[in-house]
């Protein structure tokens, strides 16, 4: 699947390059040093386990979390002290891990915010719908009345729904059925294939991750512990930095 | 009858000057101490229009834009630098109420300063004569809830506004700009505040520290009802009910502390007070 | 202990001798203060006297709301109440019953004891478990309100709107009273600056760091506050007694909100958490309100609260914090900080161990609305036993801790601990049945030593002094191996902010472990830590067990689970899945797909 859609040259994509970026809480750095790249079109797993800084190093590229050293370039323009409404209106999407919804809001609602204007609303719904048409018929209702699965899928469309020229994904795949895995997978194929967008992909489930993207890195305690392309050589090298 | 009727208006009342300072709490997580002061501003904003010789209804509009503006000025630089210190914005906003009074005493005066009545007169209503104004407030009680309601439920800032008191982490990943949307809620908070001003001058009298009396009402009733609308409004009416019926039968002077002791209770035994309800 | 002794100790000496001169500066001080303000009559006006008398009484009250809101981190508008309480209890008293000196005792003791009662009402009200800062603060807003409608409703009584005038009052010139404010001034300023620097102020500002880990540690957090409360509502009432000797009037004002709000501006502009910033800064506005406020008194109004304003959002320390700098640029300004040496305690009798279980989990069940994320939960674990708990993000292992350490959450199902039941027990008495809970996040006191955090560990042991520091610090053998195998047994004076991310998880291990407890629940211990690191924590939970302590620990790091535990349990989903010999588990199908993310369902 991801190699049908590695075929297409992407202008669209971002390019985001990441230069010795440190960030932290406070005194203690979280993230050390990390240099990474994700070319236009180009889809990059970021490997690892709890608490080794994956999170952390997603929010300090969408300018959540402050960076302490280093730099950080969309597009070749540094973004470092950019605010994440700079940063979404670059075309950064972001889907975040935990309380990634708002539970009380319509699905609507939901998707509403990921834009900042409601003028192109129909358009954006209409893109996601292509994704998850289930999401169509029921915008009316509550986030959280929406089982596990389809909230993660509510998540990456709400990512979606600006076009983004880079994604940001965080543990889309946490604790899913394989057939809700596999609609993730086939929709972020397919985004690529039509945008082009760039994407860095946080996971912990490896089988996923190896099958959505082009390459792979893995970061252990705040570092980038081991990288490579995906070939067949990806999954035991992987596991063997995973330490399982 | 009489009697519903006293508790529906003050109700009203308490829900006109409780508002501005439920949406500020609710957004910007602050506890404004100086809604007091901007209650006076509003007040004084009825007299200088007075003065101007304007009709006294004009005095809303002047006071909801003025009261915006201050707000606007005071969320940049007072309140702006003090997210991370929410107690210590307490205080910063209760200097800011002296400071405020004291300029307002310094231009006016500490004397008491007279409006003229928006409403005037009684209506006979169920065979009693009624204060038309105390009736007047209901009515505007309603469009400023019904008004509030559609701005947070039907615009693109209110969405924004619910989505910041829900999770704000998750509002600002989105990349919504929270610090328009809080200074934004701020002007709008400031200005309500002001315009509920304006309602209360054929009420109580106008002077330079009126606003400290109502202040601790309106704090004890947002904080039971912890950023919901739908939640104040149930406790304006309750905690009304409650300061009309122990004033009436017990004493006044204890039904001027029933919000207070009472709201204090509720949340010591549910300490999101009635939003939950 | 015995090769690190005598090092320390040589290092030690010269500040030690340091040591015991800062900690004669207060009375030294105060003997100066209360010599200066005797024979200050002497040369002040009868303007000034009268002026500062009343100063003085007020700065009373300031070293009070320091304590409570500089220390204890407690914002508070209600010391203006006690206050006012103490100061009519003297009123009344000596209008209704007279002024003799037995009268004027029983005066004094009303006015001590009746705010006493009201501060233990206002403190139970404020501080429980799960309460707000927040909270305090509103009941601290509302307690002055009704005070004074209490006053205006009192009728003749209270005397109403216009207070209580001219009752008898103790047998004292302009001068007299003066002094009797200056002593009891000097006097409580004094206790409050030995309280301060003791070892059971460290509580306090633990209380306001981190009331989660004071918990957890078997401090109560609500009884210190309300102890505190209490303490200085009887400190506020005394302040009243004189007042209303001094100045034989009493008015609601002096109970008011609005006197409330004053207090926390003098302290706020003198510097809180300073004691003396308070103090001074108290006396110098009201002395020079009272000079200036007659002919600008507007003016004088606008100035002091925009010069709050400005303080509270430029210089959070008040005016002591820029002497404070200005201090420490100078060559003798920088105070070496002293830490206790450390001796090994001796060892607890071990509880036999018995076949019983030490912890039972029976049918645990929690679920947050209608999302379930644990069910069907039995566990048993013996002393001695080192129990991992595994499992992939959401399995609810943080969540079942949790349940195991606060008797309050909600779930259902049972729990009990060497045979007693968790059911209801806030943490500080769960910690009481021998577990100690070590967090996910290092939980540490930021604002405290690593001295000062292991000493309010052995708090339960080793009472805490109210009047001075201890000077050695008894740890259980265990937590002496924490620290010198990490070196933090060398940082023992170092603020606890400064440490690194491994030394803030080493040092909360050491808290945990000098406890002395039954049980250890450690959550993910070892994360975001170096190998070395690892290898030290590991060694240190494999001594403990040795010992007969049962120890569960949660972690995703499957070597470190294989080298040290002795028994694997597997949740998954919210159910355990498995529960076995590290053999059984870790060759298991099972957790194999579970961690490379294949297995659902």
């Amino acid at each position: 699947m991801a190699d049908a859609a590695r075929k297409v040259e992407a202008p669209a994509g971002g390019d985001l390059v990441l230069e010795g970026v440190t960030s932290g809480y406070g005194a203690v750095s979280v993230v050390k040093g990390v240099s990474l790249r994700v070319a236009p079109g180009e889809i990059v797993a970021l490997l690892g386990k709890n608490g080794m800084g994956k999170t952390t190093l997603l929010k300090t590229i969408l300018g959540m979390t402050p960076l302490s050293g280093g730099a950080i370039a969309v597009d070749g323009a540094s973004v470092a002290g950019l605010s994440p409404a700079k940063l979404v209106a670059l075309g950064v999407g972001y889907a975040p891990q935990e309380l990634a919804l708002f539970q009380d809001l319509s699905i609507r609602d939901n998707l509403r915010l990921a834009l900042s204007s409601d003028k192109r609303l129909p358009e954006a719904l209409e893109r996601v719908f292509g994704h998850f048409p289930f999401l169509a018929d029921r915008l009316s209702q509550h986030a959280g009345t929406l089982s596990g699965g389809e909230q993660k899928m509510l998540i990456l469309a709400r990512a979606l729904m600006l076009k983004p020229r880079l994604l940001l994904i965080d543990e889309i795949s946490e604790g899913l059925q394989p057939s809700v895995v596999d609609r993730i997978a086939t929709a972020l194929a397919h985004e690529r294939a039509a945008s082009g967008a760039s994407m860095l992909i946080v996971e912990q489930n490896l089988d996923f991750a190896l099958r959505v993207a082009d390459r792979w890195a893995v970061l252990k305690l705040g570092e980038i512990d081991d990288e490579g392309g995906v070939d067949e050589t990806a999954r035991s090298r992987a596991l063997a930095h995973l330490g399982v | 009858m009489l009697l519903v009727l006293d508790i529906l208006t003050t109700a009203a009342i308490l829900f006109v000057v409780s508002i501005g300072l439920l949406a500020v709490f609710g957004v910007l997580k602050i506890i404004n101490f100086a809604h007091g002061a901007w209650l006076t501003i509003g007040a004084y904003c009825a007299v200088v229009a007075a003065k101007l010789g304007l009709n006294p209804w004009a005095a809303l509009p002047l006071a909801f834009v003025v009261g915006g503006a201050l707000g606007g000025l005071t969320e940049l630089f007072i309140i702006r630098p003090l997210y991370r210190r929410p107690l210590d914005a307490i205080l910063a906003t209760w200097g800011l109420g002296i400071v405020i009074g004291q300029l307002i005493t310094l231009g006016f005066g500490r004397d008491v300063q007279m409006t003229p009545n928006l409403v005037s007169g009684t209506v006979e209503i169920f065979g009693a004569d009624y204060s038309a104004y105390r009736l007047a407030t209901l009515g505007a009680a309603i469009v400023i809830g019904v008004a509030f309601a559609l701005t947070i439920g039907g615009t693109r800032l209110g969405l924004s506004a619910r989505a910041v008191i829900m999770n704000e982490t998750l509002a600002r990943g989105l990349g919504i700009d929270t610090a328009r949307v809080r200074l934004f809620t701020f002007m709008m908070g400031a200005g309500l505040a002001a315009l509920a001003g304006v309602l209360l001058t054929p009420l109580t009298s106008v002077d330079p520290n009126m606003g400290v009396g109502w202040l601790i009402g309106a704090f004890m009733l947002v904080m039971v009802a912890d950023a919901s609308f739908l939640a104040l409004g149930v406790a304006c009416l309750v905690f009304g009910a409650a300061q009309v019926l122990v004033s009436t039968f017990v004493s006044p002077i204890l039904g001027s502390i029933a919000i207070a002791v009472l709201a204090a209770l509720v949340l010591r035994v549910s300490p999101k007070g009635f939003s939950r309800a | 202990m015995p090769d690190d002794a005598p090092a320390l100790g040589l290092a030690a000496r010269p500040a030690r001798s340091r040591a015991r001169l800062s900690r004669s500066a207060p009375f030294v001080v105060a003997g100066l203060a209360a010599v200066a303000l005797w024979v200050a009559p002497a040369v002040l006006d009868t303007f000034a006297v009268n002026v500062l008398t009343r100063s003085m009484i007020y700065a009373v009250l300031a070293v009070t709301v320091d304590l409570l809101w500089g220390f204890a981190g407690v914002l508070t508008f209600g010391q203006a109440a006690f206050f006012g309480v103490g100061a009519y209890a003297t009123a009344m008293a000596l209008t209704y019953l007279g002024a003799t000196p037995e009268w004027m005792a029983v005066a004094l003791a009303l006015s001590v004891a009746a705010p006493m009662a009201l501060g233990l009402a206002v403190g139970w009200l404020s501080f429980y478990h799960r309460s707000t800062a927040l909270y305090a603060s509103v009941i601290s807003l509302v307690t002055p309100i009704v005070v004074t409608q209490l006053i205006y409703s009192g009728g003749e009584w209270t005397g109403s709107s216009s207070g209580l005038v001219g009752f008898d009052v103790l047998p004292l010139e302009l001068e007299g009273f003066f002094r009797l404010a200056a002593l009891v001034l000097v006097a409580v300023t004094l206790a409050a600056w030995v309280f301060v620097r003791s070892d059971a102020e460290r509580a306090l500002v633990a209380v306001r760091d981190n009331d989660a880990r004071c918990a957890y540690l078997g401090l109560s957090p609500k009884r210190l506050q309300i102890a505190l409360t209490t303490v200085l509502a009887g400190v506020a009432g005394l302040a009243g007694f004189v007042f209303a000797n001094a100045s034989s009037v009493v008015a609601p004002e002096n109970a008011g909100f609005l006197f409330g709000t004053e207090l926390v501006i003098w302290v706020a502009l003198g510097g809180r958490g300073t004691l003396l910033g308070p103090v001074l800064g108290t006396i110098a506005i009201d002395y020079l309100a009272a000079n200036l406020s007659g002919d600008l008194p507007f003016l004088w109004q606008l100035l002091l609260g925009t010069a709050f304003v400005a303080v509270i959002i430029l210089l959070p320390g008040g005016l002591a914090e820029l002497v404070r700098r200005v201090w420490a640029r100078l060559p003798f300004g920088r105070r070496q900080a002293v830490a206790p040496r450390l001796v090994a305690s001796s060892p607890r009798p071990n509880a036999a161990v018995s076949g019983a279980p030490l912890l039972k989990i029976e049918n645990l069940a929690k679920s947050y609305g209608s999302l379930t994320v644990l069910e069907n939960i039995d566990i048993e674990i013996r002393a001695g036993e080192l129990v991992s708990l595994v499992g992939p993000n959401g399995a609810g292992k943080t969540t079942l801790m949790r349940c195991l350490s606060d008797g309050t959450e909600p779930f259902s199902g049972a729990v009990s601990i060497g045979g007693a039941s968790t059911a209801g027990l806030t943490p500080n008495r769960i910690v009481a049945l021998g577990v100690g809970r070590k967090f996910q996040v290092a939980s540490v006191f930021e604002s405290l030593t690593v001295a000062d955090c292991l000493l309010l560990a052995r708090a339960p042991h080793d009472r805490l002094s109210p009047i001075g520091r201890a000077e050695t610090l008894s740890l259980p053998q265990a937590a002496l191996d924490v620290l010198r195998m990490t070196g933090l047994d060398r940082l023992l004076a170092e603020p606890t902010r400064l440490l690194s991310h491994g030394q803030k998880q080493a040092l909360e291990l050491a808290m945990v472990v000098a406890l002395e407890p039954r049980l250890i629940l450690l959550d993910e211990p070892t994360a975001g830590l170096t190998k070395a690191e690892r290898t030290t924590i590991g060694a240190v939970l494999r001594t403990l067990t040795g010992d007969g302590v049962a120890a569960v620990l949660v972690e995703h790091d499957l070597d470190f689970v294989r080298q040290i535990s002795s028994r694997i349990v597997v949740l998954h989903q919210g159910r355990l899945a498995l529960d076995g010999t590290v053999d059984e588990v870790v060759n298991s199908e099972l957790v194999r797909t579970i961690y490379s993310g294949g297995a659902h369902g």
